[in-house]
């Protein structure tokens, strides 16, 4: 058979589908629009805002000052507690780098990395003045950057494994034991791997298509500005599409449940996995950086989410093999998995 | 020898659902697997076509061990498949030309045949409508045109006029009688009698998973012991003269329906007339009195001991 004739019918018969255009297409566009709607003001930061109390003797007073998002304050030790009471500091330093604050939030946390950083520097005895801070919390690129941005990336992350739906709706094709459509299918001379093949590339372009709708509604619509290295962010995007359009293979293949139980199956799972990596709030993903860091490690989500927060946000591009490498394994694993039960030829029943 | 299907054993686990199957279909005929539902019509099919794995037995398809890689054969089988199984997101003519591009290489090929099973089912005015906006009917034709768009040599048609309107059935029988006239070996399964007597140049009645019968019809009809049956109503009629009756030749039985009597003869000569002059010699009365001649649900009925719609 003509494989592009096969390649552009599957494609239609997708975009056509309802599920697909509702759960890849529409939900993460209604997401972002609420996100965006509770966490707004959140978002709206100034970072030059950011006060500091410090004393003129410590030895990170000139590093703080050099700081464009930091406004050092001058005081003594016995000031502080007037100072943070009438909010005029967000945070003090201490001679020790121990930070003192009222209250906790963004501007806190963000000191709060400054100085963690500041103290990693000076144990590793590199010189301080070498540091840019701004490349790793700001906007070099006049980026709003605040920790609640994190759900964004994290939204991103799990919309682009949405590729599972048209994933399951691919093996359901080609299953003769799953849906009629797959069992006239298998009575035909196509080969079954020129069938999964055409699955995979189509699921993949239409779900790259639904993350591009969704990546430009919140760029021009919503004006969150998400990204500022588009190819390393590309790359574990069509990664995370390529293990979600596998998974949905895999949780096709692998059992008889009706289609509509195989699509909550994946829905809830990419939901459970999107709120461990922090979409309902950055919190969560703190909790388990603190108690279970390794699940961190784990979980696809969160590794897309935390590499494109490194890569934008932090301006970080280093060390971002061991989570393709993760993500890749994760592929292989499923890809094997659907392999075995996609060879059985013929059925025990139908 | 179209196909062959010999001492076939199908197991669903404690159930037999073909049990010693035999089949043999030669080419240019109908051949229709008659039986009730669950008996292993679409069992046997599956089997044939590789798509279910059988414990037992051997099944060739023009003259080859039929195997799930067996493409070359698969390209001149088509399938109509009892459920209508097309892609209900792509549109009528979108459906038909899927499925022809899965056989048909040549462009201006699939293009010419995609016409023609438009035109063959009577779906021109639907080409651009979604499945899900065709009548039950219509949706059984796109069913039909989808496993015979190819021209294949070797057509399976499982149940395709279940839950069809009379002129959507009458609609597809007679596109089937077509298919068969331009070259095509149809098998057909079907509970229906009427469509099997209709259709079938030969059929294999199926019980339990076996074949309890084949034969075309005269020979299927032969098989039974009662060859006609009278149906009679007399204004009044004694016991006495009733036992009499058994006395006319070839009188079987008779059995009382109602206010009917049906008698039955063990062949289906001059039947009729010995009846009358048995009413004439003894001065009877009849309101109404008509012959009929064996059907399919006779030979079933006689072969199974129950009706083939039970």
């Amino acid at each position: 058979m003509n494989i592009i004739r096969n390649y552009i019918y599957q494609g239609k018969n997708l975009f056509r589908d309802g599920t697909f255009l509702f759960w890849a297409m529409v939900y993460p566009i209604i997401l972002a629009f609420f996100f965006n709607l509770a966490f707004s003001s959140m978002m709206n930061v100034n970072f030059d805002d950011i006060q500091v109390g410090i004393e003129e003797n410590n030895y990170i007073f000139p590093i703080l000052e050099e700081i464009e998002f930091i406004n050092i304050h001058k005081i003594t030790q016995d000031q502080v507690d007037e100072k943070l009471f009438n909010e005029e500091i967000d945070a003090f330093v201490d001679s020790d780098l121990h930070l003192t604050v009222k209250k906790s939030g963004i501007r806190q946390t963000i000191i709060k990395e400054v100085v963690e950083q500041i103290k990693q520097t000076v144990k590793l005895n590199r010189p301080i003045d070498g540091t840019e801070f701004s490349v790793n919390y700001v906007a070099g690129k006049n980026q709003e950057s605040n920790s609640v941005i994190i759900i964004f990336y994290s939204l991103i992350a799990m919309v682009s494994t949405y590729g599972v739906f048209a994933g399951i709706e691919t093996a359901s094709l080609m299953q003769a034991n799953l849906s009629n459509l797959g069992l006239r299918i298998n009575a035909t001379p196509l080969k079954k791997q020129n069938f999964l093949i055409a699955g995979v590339i189509v699921s993949l372009l239409l779900n790259l298509l639904a993350n591009t709708g969704l990546l430009l509604f919140i760029n021009y619509v919503l004006k969150i500005h998400l990204f500022t290295n588009i190819a390393y962010s590309l790359i574990f995007i069509i990664l995370g599409n390529l293990l979600g359009v596998i998974l949905g293979i895999f949780i096709g293949v692998s059992n008889k449940k009706s289609p509509n139980v195989k699509t909550a199956i994946a829905i809830s799972l990419t939901l459970f996995l999107s709120f461990l990596s922090g979409m309902m709030g950055p919190w969560i993903k703190a909790i388990i950086e603190k108690y279970a860091p390794f699940l961190n490690r784990i979980n696809p989500i969160s590794i897309i989410t935390n590499n494109l927060y490194r890569i934008n946000l932090l301006g970080n591009t280093k060390s971002l093999g061991e989570g393709i490498a993760v993500l890749l394994i994760y592929s292989m694993v499923l890809l094997i998995g659907s392999y075995v039960f996609l060879r059985r030829k013929s059925y025990d029943s139908i | 020898m179209v196909v062959k299907v010999k001492n076939v054993v199908k197991r669903y686990e404690e159930k037999i659902a073909l049990d010693h199957f035999n089949m043999e279909v030669n080419e240019g005929e109908i051949l229709g697997l008659l039986g009730p539902n669950g008996c292993g019509k679409t069992t046997a099919i599956n089997c044939i076509l590789s798509l279910l794995k059988f414990d037992k037995g051997e099944i060739q398809v023009f003259g080859r061990k039929m195997t799930p890689n067996s493409y070359d054969i698969k390209r001149q089988i088509g399938l109509v498949p009892q459920e209508v199984s097309v892609f209900e997101n792509l549109t009528v003519k979108e459906n038909i030309d899927y499925f022809c591009g899965l056989y048909i290489d040549d462009k201006n090929t699939r293009r010419q045949y995609v016409e023609e099973a438009i035109e063959f089912v009577g779906l021109k005015d639907y080409v651009r409508f979604y499945p899900r906006k065709l009548s039950g009917g219509l949706k059984r034709r796109l069913n039909i045109a989808c496993g015979i768009v190819h021209k294949p040599k070797l057509i399976f048609l499982d149940e395709p006029t279940v839950a069809v309107d009379a002129q959507s059935r009458n609609f597809i029988l007679e596109g089937i009688k077509k298919l068969n006239r331009e070259g095509s070996t149809v098998i057909y399964t079907t509970h229906y009698l009427e469509e099997a007597e209709m259709l079938c140049n030969r059929i294999i009645i199926m019980d339990n998973g076996k074949d309890i019968a084949s034969g075309t019809i005269e020979e299927l009809k032969a098989m039974i012991t009662t060859l006609e049956k009278i149906v009679v109503r007399f204004v009044n009629i004694e016991d006495e003269v009733i036992n009499k009756m058994y006395k006319i030749p070839h009188v079987i039985d008779i059995e009382r329906n109602g206010e009917d009597f049906i008698i039955k003869f063990e062949n289906g000569i001059n039947n009729l007339s010995n009846l009358l002059s048995f009413i004439a010699e003894y001065n009877l009365t009849y309101i109404k009195l008509y012959s009929q001649l064996p059907t399919l649900n006779d030979v079933f009925l006689e072969l199974t001991g129950k009706e083939l719609r039970d």
